[in-house]
């Protein structure tokens, strides 16, 4: 099934943004977040610490917890940020400092 | 420094409420709201982009949010989205953060709307990708039209999961259970007489348990998540009977395949600004945690200080909006705007809705702990990847109180500052010491009570600091 919700609402048109070298369709207004659960992608970044898997958790801006790259800048809120065509988005590695490999 | 009558911290329900009534009454308002758009995470609502075509089951809340927005283009009210208050050096100053429009807002009086957050109940694998809070998910339907999966499990306590069950279904998404804490069903017919105080929510509860009941939806009561399994993320929830004590009967644990594991668990007050403050807050489980203590006029122990809505003491959407209107015709009066005995609309209503929470309280009522979920393995502190097991090893070590574990193990000090492992640490050191979370003493909460960027502080026009020479002095003393 497609993961967003077609009946009763007309998105605009559509563009891609890059995530970890793959296209991601998205709407104007729609979050990093959003776009990237619409494509079946749930996990967003690994921990610092234990290196464990973690996506979206809150929602709302509050818990952190859904940190990505964005155009080479480390710990976005991908719940808080919108979405812009050709935007390059990778998966977080720990604090996503350029030590990354 | 901007100046004005009132400043609200919040613009959902309650802060929008406070707003439309105090504008009317001629205050001059400045709304500070961290979200890019209005409406809290009750009316949020999708962007400007997307169009609706024709009805569906959304546009009626959309349409009374739309309602209560208007208030932000009055002439008297200011309105300043994408903002975070984070701090109150003063109880009648905002310290604001919003890049180049950084600075302070200086205020007669403060209503302070700060609303609710997913109350966190740790299991094994509740950091999973997948496992999302019923808020989080609310906020994918309402705002973005997503759904994050295609196989739903529901696991928590209290009313929300009915909705985001109702509506995950309506979406498409294939709901394999609920699974409710409470034991909903054995309580049911002694709350009635006081859930028919409010019939227009009951009456929507009732959709929501039809339509899960018409998608064969099972809502298992005495029941939760035990816990979260997958590599990568989710593919299984598993479920176990929990008694009102709070004992998990794991010999009868059934799992359930899914991608998407919904937790709600209920909502707590965002109580750190008036915490900051050093306002009085009073301990109720049923209503969140840690609540505001308020007078009849909602304000806080601290003069000129009030609070509305969930921010103060759980009630949801209608008692907030109740309350924004009452608590802004306090300040009114406080002012001198309003005479005594004017404006008290909203105190019937007010009335009836508590009559109403409070038997929702009791149905609902959770188990006394959730304690038996987190097993050593468990991470308590998600910022920081810290075990219940390293916590007790921590604690082993001599490092006895939370102000001690915290800074042995780090836990309370990542990016969500606490709120989503102290609560749970409140509970563990309360068992250890066979006393009530309510009891415990918790860290005193600092500035920026939210991360923000440090260039936002450059902006701001402060006289310069009354530094000691000696640096080793306390601020002040020469």
């Amino acid at each position: 099934m497609t993961r967003r919700i077609d009946q009763g609402i007309d998105r605009g048109a559509a563009f891609r943004f890059d995530f970890d070298g793959q296209p991601v369709v998205a709407y104007p207004g729609e979050t990093v977040a959003g776009a990237l659960l619409a494509a079946g992608v749930a996990r967003f970044r690994t921990t610092a610490r234990s290196a464990m898997p973690r996506g979206l958790y809150c929602g709302m801006g509050m818990c952190w917890e859904c940190l990505v790259v964005i155009d080479g800048r480390p710990s976005n809120r991908a719940c808080m940020t919108e979405a812009r065509p050709g935007m390059r988005v990778e998966t977080q590695r720990g604090l996503g400092g350029p030590e990354r490999s | 420094m901007k100046t004005c009558d009132l400043a609200i911290v919040g613009a959902g329900p309650a802060g929008l409420a406070a707003a439309t009534e105090a504008a009317e009454l001629g205050l001059d308002v400045v709304v500070v709201d961290e979200n890019a758009r209005p409406g809290g995470q009750y009316f949020r609502h999708p962007p400007a982009g997307f169009r609706p075509v024709g009805e569906t089951p959304w546009e009626k809340d959309i349409r009374r949010g739309q309602s209560l927005f208007a208030v932000l283009g009055h002439p008297r009210v200011t309105y300043l989205p994408d903002a975070v208050v984070w701090d109150m050096p003063e109880p009648s100053v905002l310290a604001v953060a919003a890049g180049p429009r950084s600075g302070r807002v200086q205020a007669r009086a403060v209503i302070l709307a700060p609303g609710a957050q997913d109350r966190p109940v740790p299991f094994p694998g509740w950091t999973l990708p997948g496992v999302i809070s019923a808020g989080g998910v609310q906020n994918l339907l309402k705002g973005q039209r997503i759904v994050p999966g295609t196989r739903a499990v529901v696991a928590g306590n209290g009313p929300l999961l009915l909705l985001v069950g109702a509506n995950l279904v309506r979406a498409g998404v294939k709901v394999a259970a609920i699974i409710e804490a409470a034991p909903i069903w054995r309580r049911l017919p002694a709350e009635l007489v006081r859930l028919v105080a409010a019939p227009p929510i009951l009456a929507q509860a009732l959709r929501y348990r039809a339509i899960l009941a018409h998608a064969g939806v099972p809502i298992l009561a005495g029941w939760t998540a035990v816990e979260a399994s997958g590599s990568q993320a989710v593919d299984q929830a598993i479920i176990a009977p929990i008694d009102e004590t709070g004992v998990v009967d794991r010999a009868r644990r059934r799992r359930i395949d899914c991608d998407l594991l919904v937790t709600g668990f209920g909502i707590s007050p965002a109580v750190e600004l008036p915490r900051l403050l050093g306002a009085r807050l009073r301990y109720d489980a049923l209503r969140g945690g840690w609540t505001v203590e308020r007078s009849a006029d909602f304000e806080t122990s601290v003069a000129n200080l009030f609070v509305a809505g969930d921010g103060a003491a759980i009630g949801g959407v209608e008692l907030a909006l109740a309350e924004g209107h009452l608590a802004a015709q306090a300040v009114a009066r406080r002012l001198g705007r309003l005479h005594a005995g004017e404006g008290s609309t909203w105190e019937a209503r007010w009335t009836r809705l508590d009559r109403f929470r409070r038997g929702l309280e009791s149905l609902y009522r959770p188990p006394r702990s959730y304690r038996a979920l987190i097993t050593p393995e468990t991470i308590v502190c998600r910022c920081e990847d810290v075990t219940r097991a390293e916590i007790e090893r921590r604690r082993g070590e001599g490092a006895a109180s939370a102000v001690q574990l915290k800074a042995a193990t780090r836990m309370t000090m990542g990016r969500c500052q606490g709120r989503n492992c102290l609560p749970t640490l409140a509970t563990l050191l309360a068992d250890w010491a066979g006393t009530e979370a309510s009891a415990i003493a918790m860290p005193r909460p600092r500035p920026p009570i939210r991360p923000i960027p440090i260039g936002d502080l450059a902006v701001e026009d402060l006289p310069p600091p009354d530094l000691p020479a000696d640096p080793h002095l306390p601020r002040g003393r020469r």
